[in-house]
């Protein structure tokens, strides 16, 4: 009974603010704004406006394609650099690994807000605030140590003896690499891409101060900051649907690589 | 096909020395057993010779050509892991051609060798599954597979047979037999289990911290042991050694020891006569130890102890008798299921002096090889 009741309660913490959210996109302004009466379960009268206003602002267009192409390349850059580093990293004994690997990943000790005055202050400095680039690079910048983290687990997860036998059988480093380590490290990379969208997408601080003053390069989060403060509360909802939906879906995209196990019946 | 010689060869791990002037031949088509408890460099040799870990020095000739800095992808030998390292992700007809694929092999003669293959070993209609999906014994054989396509000249086996269970290893095992008889190539195997080196290889090279304490055939390694370590190691159960020395009475040479004097054979007699108050250590197989109510002829040889049965361990086909001398001296003997010992019962047993194994207790070497 206890048992059941946790799960209740965990359903209730998961899918209420889910639901909250859901709701108050689609709710008509009676429902929010009820002038004193408690707020409806389910809006009085459901009603799609705020999509409808939202979809016909084309800078939301602008901005939805510009967090795409922000976050499809923050990815791919992301591991281009952190896909060969995560292979030495994980598959070489070298001297002072693990030391290497603690330095990479205290990069991101810093709290966000204290790091991004000397980094863009650097951008700024070099020409790259207020570009695509700037943004992507940035945005890589705060992937890479979990990238290099998370992939260099997972090639360093692949038995030995694999490596020792494709060597064996007459494959040379990069035949092993492409044929064995990496399509049995996808799962790991796969969920450092999932994580980079994620960061890429939601990041707020780095594009805030990269971006302020050129609206053709907004994010969604960037564009969510701008109408903080307008009422009704629908079209904020609308929008954070919006911000949520490509995340779920990607992760789902993905997930087919995460097949866990994947190394099941190799060795022994 | 062709011969392996290693020629003092030194490998450290740190300050650990995994293998000491170690020296080795294995002829053309030999199926060659390196035999040894755990951490006893076996594995490290085969590893070298398959050139995955470097030689520190000392030479590898195969064929009569040096292969010390041949890169191991040049090497035309093929190794089965002791875990088969199987590829995950690949389809066992995928794993089988794995290394066929690399050789860009034209695609029939691919077919051609992977059908051959499969049908020496039995694997037809699993060719699409993957590795999860097969049983250990299998799996095995899919690693084997992948290295005999490719037609090595020198097969390395690392405990191929250790992870199976005991009714599977006996089938995997006379499975290889078949194969190297009808193949001819050259194999090295590694094991720790005494019972599949006797059973299946030409010789035994038998591992002691990383150096050969005895490379000999199966049979001359059980009957005539050069070391007591080789004496202790081969054999089941374990041989009975007591230490003694030699003595003369009326005339004959013996060894006195705890458990009785002991006679030779008159041939290793007259040798010892030569040298009375030399110390020795005897060693004794229970398997070469006679019970009296089985009618026996004696000989001369045979030596004659009175023990009372302590312990009688039944093993099925034969049972496992632990003795104890008036003097408290223990011997453990085997015998037939048709001899009935009864446990706690007084008897007298026979020791057969031509097979009792004679070592120096200091260099602790045979003293009659």
């Amino acid at each position: 009974m206890l048992w059941f009741t946790g799960i209740i309660c965990a359903l209730v913490i998961v899918i209420g603010p889910v639901y909250l959210l859901l709701k108050y996109s689609v709710s008509d302004i009676n429902s929010i704004n009820t002038g004193g009466n408690p707020v409806p379960m389910w809006p009085y009268n459901p009603t799609l406006q705020a999509y409808v206003y939202l979809f016909s602002d084309s800078h939301f267009y602008q901005v939805l394609l510009n967090s795409v192409v922000i976050s499809l390349f923050t990815i791919a850059l992301g591991m281009i650099l952190g896909i060969p580093a995560s292979y030495v990293l994980g598959r070489y004994k070298l001297p002072g690994r693990k030391v290497l690997l603690l330095m990479i990943i205290s990069v991101r000790l810093f709290p966000d807000i204290a790091s991004v005055i000397p980094v863009v202050e650097f951008f700024i400095k070099i020409g790259m605030h207020q570009t695509y680039l700037g943004v992507i690079l940035a945005h890589t910048l705060l992937a890479l140590p979990y990238i290099i983290f998370i992939g260099a687990g997972a090639f360093e997860s692949i038995p030995d003896d694999l490596e020792g036998q494709a060597i064996i059988l007459g494959a040379n480093r990069f035949q092993t690499f492409f044929k064995l380590l990496f399509p049995l490290a996808m799962p790991g990379l796969a969920a450092a891409a999932i994580y980079t969208f994620l960061l890429s997408w939601d990041e707020f601080i780095f594009s805030y101060f990269l971006m302020l003053g050129k609206q053709e390069i907004y994010t969604l989060t960037l564009y969510l900051n701008g109408i903080k403060y307008a009422e009704p509360q629908n079209l904020l909802a609308a929008i954070s649907v919006c911000l949520s939906i490509p995340v779920i879906a990607f992760s789902f995209m993905v997930q087919k690589y995460m097949v866990a196990g994947i190394s099941a019946g190799s060795v022994k | 096909m062709a011969d392996v010689v290693i020629r003092s060869l030194f490998k450290k791990y740190g300050n650990h020395r995994v293998i000491e002037n170690l020296n080795l031949e294995i002829h053309d088509g030999e199926f060659v057993t390196l035999l040894g408890p755990s951490g006893c460099g076996k594995t490290t040799l085969l590893r070298m010779i398959a050139g995955l870990e470097p030689i520190d020095n000392g030479e590898l000739f195969i064929n009569g050509k040096l292969y010390n800095h041949i890169p191991p992808q040049k090497r035309s030998l093929a190794m089965v892991f002791q875990s088969y390292a199987l590829f995950p992700h690949m389809t066992v007809r995928k794993n089988i051609c794995f290394g066929m694929k690399i050789k860009k092999l034209s695609k029939s003669e691919m077919d051609r060798k992977f059908e051959w293959v499969i049908n020496l070993l039995r694997l037809k209609e699993l060719e699409n599954r993957l590795p999860r999906e097969i049983s250990g014994g299998q799996r095995q054989r899919v690693a084997l597979a992948r290295s005999l396509v490719l037609d090595p000249e020198v097969l390395l086996l690392d405990e191929p047979l250790s992870n199976l269970d005991a009714a599977l290893r006996e089938t995997a095992s006379e499975e290889l037999k078949r194969i190297h008889r009808q193949l001819g190539k050259t194999i090295i195997y590694v094991t720790h289990n005494q019972v599949e080196a006797m059973t299946m290889s030409e010789r035994i090279a038998l591992f002691r911290f990383g150096r050969i304490e005895q490379y000999d055939k199966p049979r001359v390694l059980y009957d005539s042991p050069a070391t007591v370590f080789s004496a202790e190691f081969i054999g089941s159960p374990k041989m009975n050694f007591y230490e003694g020395e030699i003595e003369i009475r009326n005339n004959v040479a013996g060894i006195k020891t705890d458990l009785a004097f002991l006679k030779l054979d008159k041939e290793r007699e007259k040798t010892i006569f030569s040298m009375p108050g030399r110390k020795i250590l005897a060693g004794i197989r229970p398997q070469t130890v006679y019970y009296t109510g089985h009618l026996l002829r004696r000989r001369y040889t045979d030596t004659e102890v009175e023990i009372l049965a302590e312990l009688v361990e039944n093993m099925g086909d034969r049972s496992l008798v632990v003795g104890r001398t008036e003097a408290g001296t223990l011997i453990r003997f085997i015998i037939t299921r048709e001899e009935k010992i009864d446990q706690d019962k007084r008897m007298k047993i026979f020791i057969d002096g031509r097979r009792i194994h004679v070592f120096d207790p200091i260099t602790q070497l045979n003293i009659f090889r």
